[in-house]
């Protein structure tokens, strides 16, 4: 593991986030600095400044535990965007030190916030570049880390301290069941690089293999667990409502966000171990092929029980931020979706090796492949929830109902319950639209972003081994299944995300909602309005960055590969 | 007006009024008591491009005494609205022609329409929806003027459809009551009857001729696509198809027309649509939209001219049905359904007329439709005007000698009642004799040889000529071969349809002049409903009857005498084709028809003075008289009754059914399926206790389970 000064150029962004992070917290102990998320932005702003400024993500670098390509590329980008949104949300009292004090809620400590939630981002990004099992685990401890603070901070009373112990404890489990995970791996492949462990993997080695079949099920098994709990997964999802019940509106938001992104980077690493480096010729070993037949069984099964345990759970809800939550637990279950396809096709691929250009043809013209699928899931999703949370957040709080004969007015509360938002598209239009227009992006309804993730999932799902037919227990089946689950469940969604939408627009209140969560909030919120917009009208410029990095993570050639790869960073840079 | 060429005269005719109508529903609030003027003005407007159009088509025509009229045509393609490539292409233009019928429709529709719009002023004038009441107007004058002015029968179909949602909208203009709801949802839907033989007529032309245009139009490479009513189809005597399928399409266009002009078996729903405005049933229901059956059939008639046995019927239904509705019209109390009868009646005058085949009677039938648009909206406006200083109430059983408190509408009323009973000199009496002449020609064909000699030396072709030199013509052919007795269209038929006719002259005579009588003479009777508005209507509502008054009195001599009307339309393509050409006969004068018919309206009008002036004892001495008649007319036939019977309770039984079926069966799955998620819901909730270690164990546990299933199943 050598460690040079190109190394550490390739890591400018997340050093600058870290600096950022240095000067929030040191400044607010020594220096009196009340604006931490201001910081918090401009660190953003320049990690972002530094990122644009690396070699082109279409190109892929190795230098020691890191490794740069499209894919590492396109999850910077994507951590920056949304780090950028969730500061703004978090950051509701960006200029005035603290708008709301009282029932627990956003008291002080804004600049230590700022600088945790700099770390995390700064983690975050390092696991997307980890090329190494080592780095991959700090990675990972430096977003639970920071989380715990955050959910700690932002609300002292029972609830929120219940909410972050259970997020503490339970993530203390995840990280040790991936550790466990990790030590498998090392186990096989004798070394912590990601790269070596997969060479030894893939190769023909008969006591390798005997090893695997033993040690790959348990491997893969307790590293799924771990990406399942930071995804909010089944069987790792339980947290999920009461956390989000118990935080702020902005932890809420960097919950179902942040975390979701790093799971997803986990099972891409996990599964990129089975699958070939580009220009290297040679068949997979059968250890390799058991990794994958375990890693797509696993991930399909999760998937449909996890998306429709998350929407059956959010039908039933009436708490907003418990539904939201559930929404967060189905959504992972699509993202999984991804994963199984991915894994499924590379598993294709290696039993029936087609030449390059067949490939091309046949597989990967159609649509998007899994991991690509996925990748674009995920920043449509990330998009759309932190709009719902950044909406939440500004909004605030309501006046409960009151007559002036009934005494003194009582004071504000926060919005807990979907009733809470009865009539907002009288006294909060702009509020009210984008929150509907990002509900129905999560739904999926044509022509928004959440319409193009799930169509390009449910493809990729149906172009899975899409030229033998469809029997009972063949792998083309498990998938068209998990298709027709996916857009059941698409249709169970939209019950209670119309639910939302209906209280907004078919409801009246006397409630009156005050919008009093700050300026900030308001602005992440019309950021993220933008965002959907644009993706609406232009997807293409999503797509191709997304096509890419799946490629990148999945060694696929693609159609798309050849031209305008520099252009890449500039259209990613654009969302 | 040199700049302004023909095509934008026809394209503005129909929109200044949509302009209209538009600048109404944008700014009508604004423009509040004076709402009327975009309509008023643009409407207009719009009559002064149609009078220049009819003048300048007249010109094309010319004097129309240099022999058989020679077709005179004007087409202007807007854009083409869709367009289909292939090895049939399938285009529909946007095209409107200018030809003398349609020219003449346009003028009738606009001065019809602008004389209602004015009267309107003063009949709506404290309406809460004056806005919503000139927009409606004007929106049907586009309407309408699109109907006449479509070169295709896809466009016609669209502005079918749209005058038809006009008439919706205007009988239920009052909404809140519910009569008028109820009449606009009948009209409505047994419209849907007609419109959906004008669909398949449609379909039904495509597949035959391949085309939906009316007009001749050049490909790109120059080879003329003959339309089905273009130059080039009309000259080939073959053109036409005949047979079952010619047969079915049109009869399907009859069903159409059955629909919209009020005949049997569709007539049911004009009389409900009194329940609107009156002015909007002045011009829609009795001067233009319900002639749109007429307009249509006449402008397909080389269709017609095709299968013999669909024509007769067309004369059938419209004698039939005049007598019926005749019939009807005598017992009815209510001054506006007796309009709305006489209305249907006089529709079916011209079905009879149509149905005779000849140029005559095609002419005769839009003639009668011309001067019948003048009158009867003159006597519905009249009627109007009655109703408006009485309050509202329009039962004739509670009015007498209101001539000495409106003497103006009575005097028009009087006029257009002449003019409706056939006598003469009034416009109704020329157009209707015009109409038995064609009747009669067709029930005694020996008669009429004289004019056909008279015509052939006059320039004319006669089917007998037409015959000898072109004997491949095999239509024509068809007309001079002895028919066998079988065939519906024998002279018996047609004599029987003139007697039923000249019977119905004089019913017409009889209901009309009953209503004079109750309502103008006698003692003074004002219903108390009235209050202090039992006095003549404002100037601004007097001055359309005069007007029209004027055009009811001297429109028939004046076209009659001169020829120029049936002149001006023999130059129309449709009346062009060589099968219509050949029945035509010189303008004639029959003085035993007049006199006959005549004699059937003095009759009516007398026995009318004998039961109705200056006593008011019409009800026991009508029944006395007629006994159970009375009750078979009153209740119209029991066709509402048997309608119900037949038709609506069948439906309402099986939509009952089948809306049990929904609630029950289907809605009951769909529940049960969306109550799966909840079931399911109720038991992951379980699981979510908020107990930490559960959770953890949980986890852990799910994992380990999954993944040992899994290898131990993948081993295997």
């Amino acid at each position: 593991m050598t460690t040079s000064l190109e190394t550490f150029k390739l890591l400018a962004p997340e050093i600058a986030l870290v600096v950022a992070a240095l000067v929030a917290l040191l400044g607010a102990a020594f220096a009196g600095l009340r604006s931490g998320w201001l910081v918090a932005l401009i660190g953003i702003a320049a990690a972002m400044g530094l990122a644009g400024g690396l070699p082109a993500a279409g190109t892929s670098i190795i230098s020691g535990p890191i490794t740069i390509d499209g894919f590492s590329g396109y999850i910077r980008w994507t951590v920056l965007v949304a780090g950028g949104i969730l500061a703004l949300v978090q950051g509701g009292d960006l200029f005035r030190s603290a708008v709301v004090r009282g029932s627990g809620l956003s008291r002080g400590g804004t600049c230590e916030e700022a600088g945790t939630f700099l770390i995390l981002l700064a983690g975050l990004s390092l696991v997307g570049i980890a090329n190494d099992l080592v780095l991959l685990f700090i990675g990972l401890e430096l977003i639970s880390v920071p989380t715990y603070i955050l959910l700690a901070l932002k609300r002292t009373d029972a609830r929120g301290q219940e909410a972050s112990l259970k997020y503490f404890f339970l993530s203390l489990v995840a990280s040790a069941v991936f550790l466990y995970a990790a030590t498998c791996f090392y186990g096989l492949g004798g070394s912590t690089s990601l790269a070596a462990i997969g060479d030894a993997l893939r190769s023909s080695d008969p006591r390798l293999t005997g090893m695997a079949v033993v040690l790959l099920p348990v491997a893969v098994g307790m590293a799924m667990a771990g990406a399942a709990f930071r995804m909010a997964a089944v069987p790792m999802h339980f947290y999920a409502p009461d956390v989000y019940e118990g935080t702020s509106p902005g932890n809420a938001a960097v919950l179902s966000t942040l975390p979701k992104v790093a799971g997803i980077v986990v099972l891409a690493r996990v599964l990129g171990l089975a699958i070939q480096p580009l220009g290297i010729a040679g068949e997979i070993g059968p250890a390799a092929q058991i990794h994958l037949s375990f890693l797509w069984h696993l991930a399909a099964i999760l998937a449909a029980i996890t998306m429709t345990v998350g929407n059956v759970m959010a039908l039933v809800q009436t708490n907003l931020r418990r539904l939201l939550a559930c929404s967060s637990i189905a959504h992972a279950g699509y993202l999984l979706v991804g994963i199984a396809v991915a894994a499924a096709a590379a598993a294709t691929r290696a039993e029936r090796p087609f030449d390059g250009a067949a490939a091309a043809d046949t597989m990967w013209t159609i649509g998007l492949g899994g991991m690509s699928a996925t990748l674009l899931y995920i920043a449509t999703y990330v998009v759309a929830t932190a709009g719902v949370f950044a909406a939440l957040a500004y909004l605030g709080h309501v006046w409960p109902e009151w007559s002036s004969g009934s005494g003194p007015r009582p004071p504000r509360e926060e919005i807990t319950d979907v009733d809470d938002l009865n009539g907002l598209s009288s006294t909060n239009p702009v509020a009210a639209f984008s929150l509907a227009l990002f509900l129905l992006s999560l739904a999926g309804i044509p022509p928004l972003p959440g319409f193009w993730g799930k169509l390009t999932l449910a493809t990729a799902a149906l172009e899975v081994d899409w030229t033998s037919p469809v029997t009972f227990g063949s792998r083309r089946a498990w998938f068209v299944a998990l298709a027709i689950i996916l857009v059941l469940n698409a249709a169970i969604a939209a019950a209670y995300y119309l639910r939302i939408i209906a209280a907004m627009y078919f409801r009246s209140t006397k409630k009156g909602v005050q919008a009093d969560g700050g300026l900030a909030a308001g602005v992440g919120m019309l950021v993220c309005l933008v965002l959907v917009l644009m993706i609406t009208v232009q997807p293409k410029r999503l797509f191709t960055p997304a096509m890419r990095a799946g490629a990148a993570a999945s060694n696929v050639l693609t159609a798309a590969d050849e031209p305008a790869a520099a252009d890449e960073a500039r259209l990613v840079h654009s969302d | 007006m040199q700049d302004i060429s023909p095509a934008t005269l026809l394209v503005l005719v129909p929109l200044l009024p949509l302009v209209g109508a538009i600048v109404t529903v944008a700014f009508g609030r604004l423009l509040g008591s004076r709402a009327h003027l975009p309509a008023v003005i643009s409407i207009a407007a719009a009559l002064g491009c149609a009078v220049v159009l009819l003048a300048g088509t007249a010109r094309l025509v010319g004097d129309g005494h240099g022999g058989p009229a020679r077709p005179v045509e004007m087409i202007t393609t807007l854009w083409q609205w869709a367009t289909v490539e292939g090895s049939q292409p399938f285009s529909i233009p946007v095209a409107l022609r200018l030809d003398p019928l349609t020219a003449t429709m346009l003028t009738i529709i606009t001065s019809v329409g602008l004389l209602v719009a004015i009267y309107s002023i003063g009949y709506m004038h404290d309406d809460p929806g004056y806005p919503r009441f000139f927009a409606l107007v004007a929106t049907f004058v586009f309407s309408m003027a699109m109907l006449v002015a479509a070169s295709n029968f896809l466009l016609v179909y669209v502005f079918w459809e749209a005058v038809g949602a006009c008439s919706y909208l205007l009988i239920g203009f009052w909404f809140r009551k519910p009569e008028a709801a109820k009449a606009a949802k009948k009209a409505f839907l047994v419209n849907r009857v007609g419109d959906f033989g004008l669909a398949v007529a449609t379909f039904l032309l495509w597949m035959t001729y391949g085309t939906l245009n009316f007009h001749d139009t050049l490909s790109a490479d120059g080879v003329i696509m003959p339309g089905i009513l273009g130059q080039t189809r009309l000259a080939d005597a073959a053109g036409y198809v005949g047979g079952i399928v010619g047969t079915a399409i049109c009869l399907l266009l009859l069903l159409a027309a059955c629909g919209k002009s009020a005949q049997l078996p569709l007539h049911v729903w004009l009389p409900d649509a009194m329940e609107g405005p009156t002015p909007a049933s002045s011009l829609i229901h009795a001067a233009t939209m319900v002639t749109a059956g007429i307009y249509l059939i006449a402008r397909s008639c080389p269709l017609f001219m095709a299968c013999p046995d669909a024509l007769t019927t067309v004369s059938i239904v419209g004698a039939t049905t005049a007598l019926v509705a005749g019939l009807i019209g005598t017992v009815q109390n209510d001054l506006k359904r007796v309009l709305a009868y006489s209305t249907i009646s006089q529709l079916g005058y011209m079905f009879a007329s149509l149905g005779t085949g000849t140029l005559l009677g095609f002419t005769a039938a839009i003639f009668h439709l011309l001067t019948h648009a003048f009158f009867k909206a003159l006597l519905f406006m009249g009627a109007g005007s009655v109703m408006h200083s009485m309050g509202g109430v329009i039962d004739m059983r509670r009015f007498g000698g209101l001539r000495r408190v409106m003497p103006i509408t009575a005097a028009t009323f009087l006029v257009g009642g002449l003019a409706l009973a056939g006598v003469a000199p009034f416009a109704g009496f020329f157009s209707k004799d015009e109409i038995l002449a064609s009747l009669h020609s067709r029930g005694w064909p020996d008669a009429h040889h004289e004019d056909h000699h008279a015509a052939a030396q006059k320039g004319y072709a006669t089917h007998f000529h037409l015959a000898a030199s072109s004997p491949e013509n095999a239509a024509v052919q068809g007309e001079n071969e002895p028919r066998p007795l079988s065939r519906i269209d024998s002279p018996a038929t047609f004599r029987t349809l003139f007697w039923m006719s000249l019977f119905t002259a004089g019913l017409t005579a009889f209901y009309t002049f009953r209503a004079v009588f109750m309502t103008f003479t006698g003692p003074t009777r004002v219903p108390e409903e009235a209050g202090h508005h039992a006095h003549e209507s404002p100037p601004v509502m007097t001055a359309p009857l005069i007007i029209l008054a004027i055009a009811s009195a001297v429109s028939g001599w004046l076209l009659f005498s001169t020829h120029a009307l049936a002149n001006f339309l023999a130059a129309t393509p449709s009346f062009t084709a060589p099968a219509v050409v050949a029945t035509a006969v010189k303008p004639a004068f029959h003085w035993d028809l007049a006199l006959q018919g005549t004699l059937a309206a003095a009759i009516g009008i007398a026995l009318a003075a004998y039961g109705h002036l200056g006593r008011r004892s019409d009800g026991p001495q009508m029944e006395r008289f007629l006994g159970p008649l009375q009750t078979l007319f009153a209740r119209k036939f029991f066709l509402d009754e048997i309608y119900t019977a037949l038709v609506v309770r069948p439906l309402e039984a099986v939509a009952f059914i089948f809306a049990l079926f929904d609630r029950r069966v289907i809605d009951g799955l769909v529940d049960l399926v969306a109550g799966i998620p909840f079931a399911v819901a109720a038991v992951v909730r379980q699981f979510q206790s908020g107990l930490l270690q559960r959770y953890a164990l949980a986890g852990v546990v799910g994992v380990l389970a999954i993944v040992v299933a899994l290898a131990w199943q993948l081993r295997g």
